[in-house]
């Protein structure tokens, strides 16, 4: 059956496509699927986008050094990042290019730099130079090693923005949202299939599975011989913007000798922040995004191995995410992206184990799974860019040249009210954030949007102003104040009622 | 679309709170054209949340809530004629004394002939000193929780573990036990308390509240919201005790693990910062580095009372008036002046530059370790040129001291016998 | 003879005092060392006898620019009242303005002490909901 009008999806239709998860995958999907005439329904269990891994990663553009060649991770990655660095420019989505150094503490890891090198030059990865000591300081000043590979394509990506951009554009142009629904079960039907969540059925004629650390087992109520997944975590460390002023490039070390993975590296931010991490370890529990006192240790002595001068007293934060591994605990390494399409009616698409290059991936990912839809199914017409609503991601009022904020401060009035005073955030910046077209109200997702309690003092000052703002101009009661939904309240209630009024 | 407004003043003072306020009404009966400048709708920085008592015994020689405090200053400053700009906050400052004020529908250049840094401190986070756990709903600075209970009038939880037994974390415990929520324990990894033992026993011993001292907390449980939180004992080098974990329950974990002076404008401003007190390093006329920008309160250094720092910020104010007025203001040079050092068992000491030929200077500064009588001397070369005899001494008080400085020589050491 | 070390709450200083007594404290039977100021043996024989307090906490404000204005007890009460104090505060609404030193409660409790206004609170203009 074919659309020819971009309709929103309600829950008792048959979409034409259901995306279960919308982190970076499933909102690449629907941005994508946004730009041609078809109507789309996302299921996500958070209540926003990209709460999970997609939030709690390096935020690197991989060069596609360190994937076999002809594997999907290498093929993806490598069409994935000249996407995503079109797709950041048409939504405005902070990105630099900013260089990667793979450094070598000791000349027995010369030779896994080289090895280095020709997977990336198999992979197509331009520019690589092995490097020596000096070459590397003029470089990145304080960068401690022998010799390094110096990987220019590498970038850095704001992995939340680029996230919530492509989803809040996807939801003006049409595509439906469910948030706060969890999907249990995928199942055929007889317009293709369904998803039951309890919050309701979404039925579609292809369903997408990219819902993470959860694909594996949500592909097996289908497909009961879909692999399942293990996770294995990785905490980070942030810093100050402070140490953001004396790192320029990604710096990794080099592969150990014997072993695989990726190490500790130092990631700068789109934001001035700089990364320590991730660390490594499988876990049982999908959910496990807590930091250890040991890791965090682990992580500030290896990063200052790299970088002696590490300003390690400016650490403000901690996170952790959960990769999707196919690999056992035994096996380790990591396995190749699967595709799998459940066997019956081959209208269900699973992604699974869309681990590291997942971020850069996705965009390629969501166009190869259109492009395999697009094979049986009658081809959807694509949206005339002139009926396309824009929602660019809003630019950073802080970074913003003088002239530019006066001008901007004269036309919203709300600009010259700075309300987080560590990240430069106007309160029109937040009261755009509140006003998010996927209808987030979650602390959480307010900060994602706007940087608002992002900052070193980690809400001292904003989480009073953004209370009294949303008390006392939008009428907020304390029990919707919440982190990220229902289940983490802020507040347990008024001090002195109010109900005199 | 009005032009930027760029006006002119002989003393911007940064920060409306105590030591503002008192800077800005010292210099404007000094005779200076004083504009203060706070990012707050109410003039008096924290005081407005400190609802409790202990203010102004030695400024008025009255016991004062916060807000009472603040507002003799306030009558102080409009008293003298200080402008003031509310609801206004300074994102730039340069060397060469322009401010770049931002508020609602205007961003504004002020030029200062001399500029008063005021602006306090913000309170170390949970991300700061790294405690293990995800990141549960209900974990709060107690600052930030003082604000939301006496300004929000929001209960913030039910069942409450205090880390760290500063002044702040024992008048939220008594707080919020007034105001029917249970406080579990109060968490304090030094083998002392660092508040006040005066609030040790109006905020814990009166309702019963356990304190337990060489302890922290090493996780925190919850996903969503805090469901409890681990202890563990730490030794006298800070080591974690293993096998002494008991678990505390608790829904909401308050967080008074120390205050850091907010100097972002100030580095912005190239002003040099002491690495131990975090705030500038300044001359005895409160100078820092750059000519003409002036520091005081909580942004130079951690006080303990708001009367020393609005004492320390009418000096400042005095100097910066001086200093607008085209007055000799001696500055932050090697060959012109002499360092003080905190010698042993002294902290820090500020200021840390004295002019020659000043004659007499008073010292803030602040011990080590807690110890029972002792004498604090100041000492130049061989000369002693200040003592400061105590029956006890703590770290969490702010020790003063006159040092005569008018034939000192050589550089000045703070010791602590 | 009886003996107590206690800390003083009267003021920062926090005057540790070493109380000894004989019989019913009072001021001819007790002797108080550590003290700074007079006050410091009235604390003492309070303490042992009556403690007193000083209750601060807030009031809700009805049209003002805050939610809330924070109050204090005029005086110390004895400590037992306290919980009185609180339960006669907490259903008080004053109208804004509020200012420095007005009384919200007047001798609660017959202790002869009134709360009063602690914070001004201005009054807000145009909507007259909080």
């Amino acid at each position: 059956m074919n659309r020819t009008s971009n309709t929103q999806h309600t829950a008792n239709q048959v979409a034409d496509i259901a995306i279960v998860g919308a982190g970076v995958v499933g909102a690449s999907l629907a941005y994508a699927l946004s730009k041609l005439h078809c109507s789309v329904a996302v299921i996500e269990k958070e209540h926003d986008v990209g709460t999970a891994a997609s939030a709690r990663n390096s935020g690197v553009i991989h060069a596609g050094l360190n994937y076999a060649p002809e594997s999907l991770r290498a093929r993806f990655c490598m069409r994935g990042r000249d996407l995503l660095m079109a797709w950041c420019d048409e939504l405005n989505v902070p990105y630099a290019v900013c260089g990667k150094l793979i450094v070598a503490a000791r000349n027995e890891e010369i030779p896994g730099l080289e090895r280095l090198r020709t997977m990336g030059e198999a992979n197509g990865v331009p520019d690589m130079a092995l490097i020596d000591a000096d070459a590397a300081a003029r470089l990145q000043p304080g960068i401690h090693c022998v010799a390094a590979l110096h990987v220019p394509s590498s970038g850095i990506v704001s992995p939340y923005a680029f996230t919530v951009a492509m989803a809040e554009e996807a939801a003006v142009n049409g595509v439906t949202f469910h948030l706060g629904w969890e999907a249990k079960r995928i199942r055929v039907t007889e317009n293709g299939a369904a998803v039951d969540t309890p919050q309701g059925t979404v039925s579609a004629r292809w369903v997408v599975n990219a819902a993470g650390i959860h694909a594996g087992r949500l592909a097996q109520t289908i497909d009961p011989d879909a692999p399942g997944l293990y996770p294995c975590v990785g905490e980070y460390l942030i810093l100050d913007k402070q140490a953001g002023e004396s790192l320029g490039m990604s710096v990794y070390p080099a592969p150990p000798v014997g072993g695989a993975g990726l190490g500790v590296h130092l990631t700068p931010t789109t934001e001035g922040n700089v990364l320590l991490g991730p660390s490594d370890e499988y876990v049982s529990d999908p959910e496990r995004t807590s930091c250890t006192g040991k890791t965090a240790d682990r992580l500030l002595a290896e990063a200052k191995s790299m970088w002696p001068d590490l300003p390690t007293n400016l650490v403000i934060g901690a996170y952790a995410g959960i990769r999707s591994k196919r690999t056992s605990p035994q096996e380790g390494g990591f396995g190749d992206f699967l595709i799998r399409r459940e066997p019956g009616t081959q209208r269900v698409i699973h992604l699974i184990g869309i681990e590291s290059p997942g971020l850069t991936a996705a965009p390629a990912i969501a166009e190869y799974v259109i492009e395999e839809i697009l094979r049986t199914e009658e081809a959807w017409e694509p949206v005339p860019p002139a009926d396309r609503v824009r929602r660019p991601w809003p630019d950073r009022f802080d970074e913003l040249s003088e002239d530019e904020k006066a001008r901007r401060v004269a036309e919203d009035p709300d600009h010259g009210d700075i309300i987080c005073r560590c990240e430069g955030v106007t309160k029109a910046e937040f009261l755009h954030a509140l006003g998010n077209p996927l209808g987030v109200r979650t602390l959480s997702g307010i900060k994602y949007r706007c940087r608002a309690t992002m900052g070193r003092c980690s809400g001292g000052y904003c989480l009073p102003r953004i209370v009294e703002i949303l008390q006392d101009e939008h009428g907020w009661t304390p029990e919707q104040f919440t982190v990220r939904g229902p289940d983490s309240p802020s507040f347990v209630g008024r001090l002195l009622e109010e109900n005199h009024e | 679309m009005s032009e930027p407004v760029c006006s002119t003043v002989d003393v911007a003072v940064i920060g409306g709170g105590p030591a503002g306020l008192a800077a800005a009404a010292a210099a404007a009966r000094a005779g200076a054209n004083v504009l203060l400048i706070d990012r707050n709708p109410q003039l008096g920085g924290i005081l407005n949340q400190c609802i409790h008592d202990g203010f102004g015994l030695h400024a008025f020689g009255e016991v004062l809530t916060g807000p009472e405090f603040a507002d003799r200053y306030v009558r102080q400053a409009i008293g003298a004629g200080v402008r003031l700009r509310t609801r206004t906050l300074v994102t730039g400052l340069s060397a060469d004394g322009e401010l770049v004020c931002s508020r609602y529908g205007a961003r504004e250049t002020v030029r200062a002939k001399a500029t008063v840094l005021a602006m306090g401190c913000r309170e170390r986070t949970r991300g700061m000193i790294r405690i293990p756990g995800a990141r549960p709903a209900g974990v709060y600075t107690a600052g930030t929780a003082q604000w939301l209970t006496n300004i929000g009038n929001v209960r913030i939880g039910r069942r409450i573990v205090i880390l760290g037994s500063g002044d702040i974390g024992l008048i939220m415990a008594r707080r919020l036990t007034w105001e029917g929520a249970e406080v579990a324990a109060v968490i304090e990894k030094l083998p002392y308390p660092s508040g006040l033992p005066r609030n040790i026993n109006q905020c814990l011993l009166d309702y019963d509240i356990p304190l337990h001292l060489s302890h922290s907390v090493t996780c925190i449980q919850g996903r969503n919201r805090v469901q409890g939180v681990t202890v563990s004992r730490f030794d006298e080098n800070g080591h974690a005790d293993s096998g002494s974990e008991f678990e505390l329950t608790c829904d909401t974990l308050l967080l008074s693990v120390g205050l850091i002076p907010e100097n972002e404008l100030s580095r912005h401003a190239g002003v040099a910062l002491d690495r131990t007190t975090s705030g500038a390093d300044v001359t005895d006329e409160y100078m820092t580095s750059v000519p003409g920008v002036f520091s005081c309160g909580n942004v130079l250094h951690i006080h303990d009372l708001a009367d020393w720092a609005a004492e320390e910020g009418e000096r400042a104010g005095v100097s910066a008036a001086r200093y607008a007025d085209g007055g000799v203001v001696r500055q932050l040079q090697d060959n012109a002046s002499i360092v003080v050092r905190a010698g042993a068992g002294v902290r820090y000491v500020v200021p840390q530059r004295i002019q020659r030929g000043v004659e007499e200077v008073l010292l803030s500064l602040r011990v080590t370790a807690p110890r029972g009588p002792t004498t604090i001397r100041a000492v130049c070369g061989n000369t002693i040129v200040g003592e400061l005899r105590l029956r006890k001494a703590h770290p969490a008080t702010m020790e003063q001291m006159s040092v005569r400085t008018a034939e000192a020589a050589k550089d000045l050491e703070v010791i602590c016998e | 003879m009886s003996e107590r070390i206690m800390t003083c709450i009267l003021c920062p200083n926090g005057c540790e005092l070493h109380v000894a007594w004989n019989g019913e404290p009072n001021e001819q039977s007790i002797a108080v060392d550590g003290n700074l100021c007079p006050k410091g043996i009235t604390y003492a024989i309070d303490e042992l006898t009556h403690p007193m307090r000083t209750l601060t906490t807030s009031v809700r404000v009805r049209g003002g620019v805050q939610r809330l204005a924070s109050v204090k007890t005029a005086a110390p009460v004895s400590r037992d009242a306290i919980e009185a104090f609180r339960d006669q505060l907490r259903p008080v609404v004053l109208d804004a303005p509020a200012a420095i030193g007005d009384v919200v409660l007047e001798n609660v409790k017959d202790t002869g002490v009134d709360v009063v206004v602690t914070r001004a609170v201005a009054r807000r203009c145009g909507k007259d909901s909080a």
